[in-house]
């Protein structure tokens, strides 16, 4: 379990690696079922199980699954291969645990989700072509959020190997050979810290919510959690609400740069799941 | 070079054909959905909120377009306005186009364009670079 202590004074700065290690190593594990209608074989096929890290993409881990369930799939009608939760589409290009936080957190687990190679929903999904597309989508986010931090510096001084360093990490789960180079782009000493950022707000059914946000106010004040979700969310109910980021529900007076510097995805930036809170629910039923 | 504020509607495929639009001489059959009402004034003044300014450059080999300046709904998509330079450049649909935010990154197609302003629109307009191969990245 990740404590949440964030001072994020110099003694602090051990423990906080061990933190961001927890993150690297979240995994979710997943039940890949074919859908019903893609059967094609006299023979049902078995599901596929998988332990799939968090900080991935679907694309990155699902060649097996793949492998396994298009044998029962008639070829003629064999179209991209697409994902499912309870009627859900989920975008491949958004951190496995980003989306599990949206629609899976309060499943039972594994996380059953099913597998299509038929009807693409065109208007939800966007095609993944190749691996490739993962990784020039995955690069620009990076591009992104460095543009917000240090108006693209530390990007931009960086060689092509150290884009490749970066994408090979998260592709292959390397926690060590991704902070190599990660660790400048998430620097901040002194003058140097992030000029603003990099977060969004994924509320269901919802675009999701990006604005500019600095991580100290006009006279020099640690900016929080809170005042992050206040400053997108016009009525935010912190009681009605549940904040999720990593699976964790973060403290919301938790600075905000110390978020961004500890439960960014590998594409550095704080993906924030917004829900109504469980105990709302109940008491509005009640 | 013209740079006139023209508005492109908001409403959906299904009601391009709307009476009252009328085709921008410049834009032949580039799109249906442009309206060519100068209610929207480049000073500034009187901004509609939910709609952005958008300044569309070209790069590459990709063709200029001769109306660079546009008004569009904050909430269209990155792919609503590739698929508009498209018509526009008379590219065909299956044609890549990519669109790139300070000549650094692109968004991914289903980001819409209120929060890529917010983010990074300056002097009251997004900038917004077309080009039919990788340019940057």
């Amino acid at each position: 379990m990740i404590s949440l202590n964030n001072k994020g004074t110099v003694s602090d700065m051990a423990e906080d690696r061990e933190i961001l290690r927890e993150v690297w190593e979240g995994k979710i594990p997943v039940c890949f079922q074919l859908a019903q209608e893609d059967i094609y074989t006299v023979d049902q096929p078995d599901p596929f199980f998988l332990l799939v890290p968090r900080l991935s993409y679907f694309p990155l881990v699902t060649d097996k699954v793949v492998k396994h369930l298009s044998k029962h799939v008639d070829r003629d009608n064999q179209g991209e291969m697409w994902l499912e939760y309870e009627g859900q589409a989920l975008k491949w290009h958004y951190p496995i645990g980003l989306l599990f936080d949206m629609f899976g957190s309060r499943a039972d687990l594994p996380w059953n989700l099913t597998v299509h190679f038929q009807n693409f929903p065109e208007e939800e999904l966007l095609h993944c072509p190749s691996k490739d597309a993962v990784e020039s989508h995955f690069m620009s986010v990076i591009k992104e959020a460095d543009a917000l931090k240090h108006r693209g510096q530390a990007v931009n001084n960086m060689q092509r190997k150290d884009h490749k360093t970066l994408w090979n990490g998260v592709m292959n789960d390397k926690f060590d050979q991704f902070w190599s180079v990660n660790k400048k782009l998430m620097e901040v000493s002194g003058e140097d810290t992030f000029k603003f950022i990099p977060f969004r707000v994924y509320q269901m059914d919802q675009v999701p919510l990006q604005r500019l946000f600095k991580p100290t106010d006009d006279n020099g004040d640690v900016l929080t959690l809170r005042h992050m979700l206040e400053s997108v969310i016009t009525d935010f109910q912190e009681k009605k609400s549940r904040v999720l980021i990593q699976g964790v529900e973060p403290d919301l007076d938790t600075p905000v740069l110390w978020l961004s510097e500890h439960l960014s995805y590998p594409d550095n930036f704080l993906h924030i799941c917004l829900q109504s809170s469980p105990s709302e629910v109940l008491q509005s039923e009640s | 070079m013209s740079e006139g504020v023209e508005v492109i509607n908001d409403e959906g495929p299904a009601q391009e054909q709307k009476e009252a639009s009328v085709k921008s001489p410049d834009s032949n059959d580039a799109n249906e959905k442009i309206t060519s009402k100068p209610t929207t004034s480049s000073s500034g003044k009187q901004k509609n909120p939910s709609k952005v300014d958008i300044l569309l450059k070209h790069a590459g080999d990709a063709p200029i377009m001769s109306k660079r300046k546009w008004t569009v709904d904050r909430t269209k998509k990155i792919s609503w306005v590739a698929d508009f330079i498209k018509k526009y450049i008379k590219s065909e649909s299956s044609e890549s186009l990519f669109l790139y935010v300070n000549q650094s990154f692109a968004p991914a197609p289903d980001t819409d364009l209120g929060s890529i302003f917010d983010c990074f629109g300056s002097d009251g307009k997004l900038v917004l670079h077309y080009c039919r191969t990788q340019a940057w990245g």
